[in-house]
């Protein structure tokens, strides 16, 4: 792949030139008059689906062209907009309004007064972070540019008629987009992070700009005033929103040429690949230099579809929509031929990927789930890599831990992995052909996936074998394993392939019907392979309901469920567990309530709390009449929510973070935040906790997700008394939720991409991993029992996993369509029972007349499945079943305060039944829900 | 090669107290592989040694790990032109690292050594922001600055990196070293390997607050350097007392203690990936380079912001950012009388 050389430096400026462009800026203020300038530009669709601004005939670039004003001057810019989706215009450092959106095809007027000197960003209100920003610079009248500081400390006043060169870089999500400005004023697209070239002792010009979320840019060896000051600095906070920096400096100025350093300083930033160089070329000797640029991977280069000899960007939009968690920005080109999904995409190899979190209200990483074996080999290795054979559960010698013995290798390397969730975005080089896929560690149904298909082979290339972030490495292609992961990535980042019960039509699961090349090079067709394994138009049997009825109420985050009142999806689905109809359904379009994901209850059940993923609220909600309390900033993507049940104190966890939000009781702010690790420590980043309060002790234990940890705190000194590692010490087990005996005799964490539950004490011990992929070969995807414990099951993907409040039974939601019940007496798996796509959520309830339903969830299905684990309460759970399943799709009877507009039922994710029966929280139950159950239920804990 | 550049144990040791002409003769012989001009930073290098003013520091680091898991610099041993000032810092490895506090026109000779035992072996190095140094010196992976891994492997025999830095004039103001190598090539900051350089001006004089006066001040006359790194969770502490430049480790969120009408002196770097803001409650100070004052500052990771203010009242500081807030990222500034 070649790159885009930029024009050697011209060292020789013609005299004629230099006094023309002098002149000029002479004039113009002795003039006295400022000038008016008229700007038409226009919005467009670039190949990869960003968009860019087109001035003239030139073609459209990110960033836009730079404008170059003179203080005082009055500018009048036409925008018409050739994208199909709706963007403003403004430009905030010098104007307060905002041109109201233009649809496609509409044109936008804007005028304002370049009334401060420096670097703003003008921006495409509402596409700004797809590609639609620009810089307006505005220099001072006489001529005079920002003063730079020598090597020997004196301070240079500088005219821009001085300036060898000028770049513009846009830091937007966590990629540098960049433009070089000649002496001569001509604009050269450096696309992204580019080589900055310069020769030493040459002046430069930095305009750095952002739009989103917040950076600092750090330069390395130089320093430079800030402007307005006379602190000289060498890093630059460009505030969240959008911000402008402009600075002068000597290239190489007492430190000498070399490759420098340009990077967002912010550590996740430069985990995502937010770096570049500038190369300070020798300006005498043999290694004299030429001081050119060289550009980076662009939006014209070359993808799938579109060939070019330039490296070329593929971009995922990460956003709160269903299914388009990871999408393409160019899905609506592409979707038909991916089968639906809109997060496919495919490039050869030495293209990258961009990454950028525009339509999200909260923070995410960009994160390698797998990548072709060999992906990760470091360029100039320091150790030697250890291979083992292939996958099994055994091999964790190597995996998503930061780094590993990767220290020199590429950026581009895999895993790509960052420390802490943050809102920006990513980019990363892709050289290995094969399959990659990504998701975000903190909602981990978030897929995007990329094929690096090297265009001399037949078929798009898979690659030979994978590596897992959880350790396996050499999985071949044509395992099971690797294509029942593939399956569950064309289901879940695509609604047609969703599991509908109201229809009577099969469930069909559309595929990429395209030759890909697998292990051993054989060639074979992506969707035949699939249906030829998993089998297709499967019938599914529509809901029954359970003979014998629940106690009260069940409310089930439909999270995916769109109402037409509000752009951000979620609604809660309360079904009446006497008739097992949804009875409300409560979408809250006045606060635009965002993925909500898991609820709990205040002693007296009038007060459902509830926590929105994507967000960082959390929301109270009246229990009777489904209206809106309070809507509470809470910390960022708050998984679980849970009372103590000694002071109906509120506990969140802040999934996003590094803590838990704590809310005194009959309060509605957050008093503090418990840090779940010692500072200075890995963020842990907690999701699905429990609560138990036993005399003095009050316990959250939390499963850690970022540190594959269970976390044991003392809620009320904040000490951390335990940090149990899970998943055998898998790196990235990726320890979900926690269940507990109601005695808290033992707690049971779900490890998601281990495949497994541990068994802990209260002691923060570890008694126990339960594998439940035991009974699975990965390579044949045989399931037999393989560990002689008399049956054959399997339990992938394990998510949520309650204890029975008469401590009998685990029941796990496995998203790999099981559900898996334990015995607690032996900790073994008593039965395996069938569950929908994207199994997930389960929380138990009374059952009328004693006994317990345990209601399982599933984000790709529109029903609720009820687990009957003792139907004959007999303690032996060799019985357990399937009691009936329910609908989540609203009737003509079902109350509703915003219009279902699409994906009806869909998202079935946290679960909690009215009334809440577990042990300890029964106790303090009203007597109006006491009365309806019967005596063991009420005192759960002496069973 | 894997280490062309760094030497092994026993040809050289910040603690040999090599003379100039043996440095120069040291880095003479690690420059002459090199593809840069190794002139050029030997003339920085020895263009000072005979002035007076110019301190000339020989520096040893060390990265090990602590209690908790992170990592951390060890000051092993501190020269100022054959002066041995080792005694000034704690004896352990601390978060922040070792406060290195120089003059406009100062040379140091600054050598890291890494005694992690974490399998597999990873390179720790020193990457510092402001002064001078050639791109030899720069910390980073060569995947990055294309020369060389500019860090030490663990010790097993004597790994080092030897840097040189030139503190040039136009360098004064307080910057952040950290580490640039450690796993990848962003290094290992975020787990503790990061501290503070202090560039006092040639001048000898600071600018400083006083209630809503800005007065200059003699750098002789603060009374203590307070070093802030505000990390992603806790203000992490150093102390370094004006008389005595003993270096006191204050550990998280500390207590900071001042008598009345003491000059005292805060230098806030944050690190991280948060943005946070600085406030220290009933206090104005000078925004740096200008005549402004002001009560709040937004620092984003790796920016620096130094100030001195007269001690008057008791404060709080804190990081205003909501949820740093809520972790607890605050602590007290307790002004007493004085005599």
């Amino acid at each position: 792949m070649s790159n885009n050389i930029l024009g050697f430096k011209q060292k020789v400026a013609t005299t004629a030139m230099t006094f023309a462009l002098l002149a000029a800026l002479v004039l113009a203020p002795s003039m006295a008059r400022a000038a008016t300038h008229d700007i038409n530009l226009s919005a467009e669709v670039l190949p990869n689906g960003q968009f860019g601004y087109k001035r003239g005939d030139r073609p459209a670039v990110i960033p836009g062209p730079t404008l170059f004003v003179k203080q005082g001057d009055t500018v009048n810019i036409t925008v018409i907009n050739n994208t199909g989706k709706p963007a403003g215009f403004k430009v905030p450092g010098l104007s307060n309004t905002s041109a109201a959106k233009a649809g496609p095809g509409g044109t936008i007027s804007y005028s304002f007064n370049a009334s401060k000197t420096g670097a703003h960003p003008y921006l495409g209100d509402g596409q700004e972070l797809l590609g639609l920003f620009g810089a307006i610079v505005v220099d001072s009248v006489d001529g005079k540019v920002e003063r730079y500081v020598d090597g020997d400390g004196a301070i240079k006043s500088v005219k821009a008629s001085e300036l060898d060169k000028q770049y513009v870089l846009f830091m937007v999500g966590s990629t540098f987009w960049g433009t070089e400005i000649s002496k001569t004023g001509t604009q050269t697209p450096l696309w992204t992070n580019p080589v900055l070239g310069a020769v030493e002792e040459d002046i430069v010009r930095f305009h750095i700009l952002s739009a989103g979320p917040g950076h600092t840019f750090h330069l390395h060896a130089h320093r430079w005033f800030e402007p307005g000051t006379n602190s000289i600095i060498d890093v630059k906070l460009m505030a969240d929103g959008s911000d402008g920096h402009t600075f002068t400096l000597k290239a190489g100025t007492g430190v000498g040429p070399g490759h420098w350093q340009y990077h967002c300083h912010l550590f996740s930033h430069m985990e995502a690949g937010m770096h570049g160089s500038f190369r300070v070329d020798a300006n005498k000797g043999s290694k004299k230099g030429p001081g050119n640029s060289v550009a980076g991977a662009s939006p014209h280069g070359a993808i799938f579809g579109n060939a070019s000899d330039d490296p070329g960007l593929v971009t995922f939009v990460i956003s709160d929509e269903p299914a388009s968690w990871y999408r393409s920005a160019r899905a609506d080109t592409i979707f038909k031929i991916t089968g639906g999904t809109r997060s496919l995409e495919v490039i050869p190899p030495g293209s990258s990927v961009n990454f950028i979190m525009a339509e999200t209200n909260t923070v995410h990483t960009m994160t390698s789930l797998l990548w072709p074996s060999g992906a990760d080999d470091p360029i100039n290795g320091h150790h030697a890599k250890q291979h083992s054979n292939h996958g099994n559960h055994g091999n964790h010698d190597k995996g998503r831990g930061r780094g590993r013995d990767k220290a020199k290798s590429e950026h581009a390397s895999m895993p790509f992995d960052q420390s802490r969730a943050y809102k920006g975005g990513g980019i990363v080089k892709l050289t290995t052909p094969g399959l990659y896929v990504f998701t975000c560690k903190v909602h981990p149904y978030m897929f995007g996936a990329v094929i690096v298909d090297d265009p001399a082979t037949d078929g798009l290339d898979l690659g030979e074998s994978i590596d897992l972030a959880t350790g396996i490495v050499n999985l071949p292609t044509s395992s099971d394993l690797a294509t029942r992961l593939l399956r569950i990535f064309f289901i879940a980042t695509a609604p047609n392939n969703w599991q509908d019960f109201t229809s009577t039509t099969p469930w069909k699961v559309t595929y990429p019907s395209v030759p890909v090349r697998i292990t051993g090079g054989a060639v074979a067709n992506l969707s035949d392979v699939l249906i030829a394994r998993y089998g297709n138009d499967i019938a599914l049997t529509p809901p029954i309901a359970p003979a014998i009825p629940g106690v009260g109420e069940v409310w089930v985050d439909t999270q995916f469920e769109k109402t037409a009142g509000k752009t951000k999806p979620g609604t809660i689905t309360v079904v009446d567990a006497s008739t097992w109809k949804p009875a409300r359904k409560i979408a809250l379009p006045q606060i635009n309530m965002n993925n909500p994901h898991n609820m709990w209850t205040n002693r007296d059940q009038s007060v459902v709390y509830q926590t929105q993923w994507f967000d960082n609220k959390l929301t109270m909600i009246n229990k009777k009449t489904g209206a809106l309390i309070k809507n509470i900033q809470v910390g960022e993507a708050p998984a679980h929510v849970m009372t103590r049940p000694d002071n109906d104190d509120i506990t969140v966890t802040n999934n996003g973070e590094d803590g838990m939000s704590m809310i005194p009781a009959g309060t509605t702010e957050v008093a503090r935040m418990m840090p779940t690790q010692k500072a200075g420590q890995p963020a842990t980043n907690p999701h699905g906790h429990w609560i138990s309060v036993d005399g003095n002790q009050a316990l959250a234990v939390t499963p850690n997700i970022f540190t594959s940890d269970v976390g044991f705190y003392d809620i009320n000194s904040g000490g951390i008394l335990e940090r149990t590692p899970t998943g055998d010490s898998a790196p990235g087990a990726h320890p979900i939720a926690i269940g507990m005996m109601p005695d808290a005799s033992k707690f049971y964490a779900a490890n998601l991409l281990h495949h497994s539950v541990s068994v802990i004490n209260k002691d923060g011990t570890l008694k126990k991993t339960i594998n439940l992929i035991a009974d699975y070969n990965p390579i044949d995807g045989t399931i037999v029992d393989r560990d002689s414990d008399g049956q054959a099951t399997v339990g992938m993907l394990p998510i949520q996993l309650p204890v029975s409040p008469d401590g009998r039974a685990v029941v796990v939601a496995n998203m790999g369509q099981s559900i898996i019940v334990i015995d607690t007496a032996t900790d073994k798996v008593a039965k395996m029972l069938p569950c929908d796509a994207g199994c997930h959520g389960a929380n138990f309830g009374a059952k009328k007349g004693g006994g317990y339903y345990a209601y399982v969830t599933s984000k790709f299905s529109n029903e609720l499945i009820v687990v009957d684990a003792d139907p004959n309460n007999d303690g032996d759970l060799s019985d357990a079943m399937i009691a009936g399943r329910v609908s989540l799709v609203s009737d003509g009877n079902t109350q509703t305060d915003d219009r279902i507009s699409s994906l009806a039922g869909y998202g079935g994710q946290g679960v909690l039944a009215i009334p809440n029966v577990y042990n300890s929280w029964v106790k303090n139950l009203p007597g109006e829900w006491k009365d309806q159950l019967t005596p063991a239920q009420q005192n759960a804990s002496r069973n | 090669m894997m280490y062309q550049h760094s030497c092994d144990a026993g040809e050289f040791f910040a603690s040999d107290h090599l003379f100039t002409s043996s440095i120069a003769s040291g880095f003479k012989r690690v420059f002459t592989r090199l593809t840069i001009s190794s002139t050029f930073f030997l003339t920085m290098f020895l263009l000072h040694s005979g002035e007076s003013i110019s301190a000339d520091h020989r520096i040893e680091m060390i990265g090990e790990q602590t209690a908790d898991g992170l990592l951390a610099y060890r000051m092993v041993e501190h020269h100022v032109n054959g002066v041995n000032i080792t005694s000034r810092y704690s004896p352990h490895a601390t978060i922040p690292g070792p406060t290195i506090v120089l003059t406009e026109g100062d040379k140091v000779r600054l050598t890291i050594r890494n005694a992690i035992t974490i399998t597999p072996d990873q390179q720790v190095s020193v990457h510092v922001h402001g002064v001078h140094y050639t791109i030899l010196s720069d910390g980073s992976l060569k995947v990055i600055n294309k020369i060389e891994d500019e860090g030490a492997y663990p010790d097993h025999g004597g790994r080092f990196y030897t840097y040189l830095w030139d503190v040039a004039p136009g360098t004064a103001g307080t910057w952040p070293y950290h580490d640039h190598n450690y796993e990848t090539h962003n290094g290992s900051e975020d787990k503790g390997l990061y501290g503070a350089v202090i560039v006092n001006p040639a001048s000898g004089m600071v600018a400083a607050s006083n209630g809503g006066s800005i007065t200059s001040l003699p750098i002789s006359h603060i009374k203590k350097d307070y070093v802030l790194y505000m990390s992603d969770d806790a203000f992490w502490g150093m102390e370094i007392d004006g008389v005595s430049k003993k270096q006191t480790w204050l550990g998280v969120n500390p207590l900071l203690t001042a008598k009345r009408d003491d000059n005292i002196r805060f230098h806030l770097i944050a690190m991280g990936t948060y943005l946070n803001r600085f406030q220290l409650g009933g206090y104005q100070w000078i925004d740096p380079g200008t005549t402004k004052m002001i009560n709040t500052k937004d620092i984003g990771p790796l920016e620096k912001h130094v100030f001195t203010i007269k001690a008057s009242d008791s404060a709080q500081y804190l990081n205003a950012n909501f949820s740093r807030k809520l972790m607890g990222m605050k602590g007290s500034f307790n002004v007493n009388a004085g005599h």
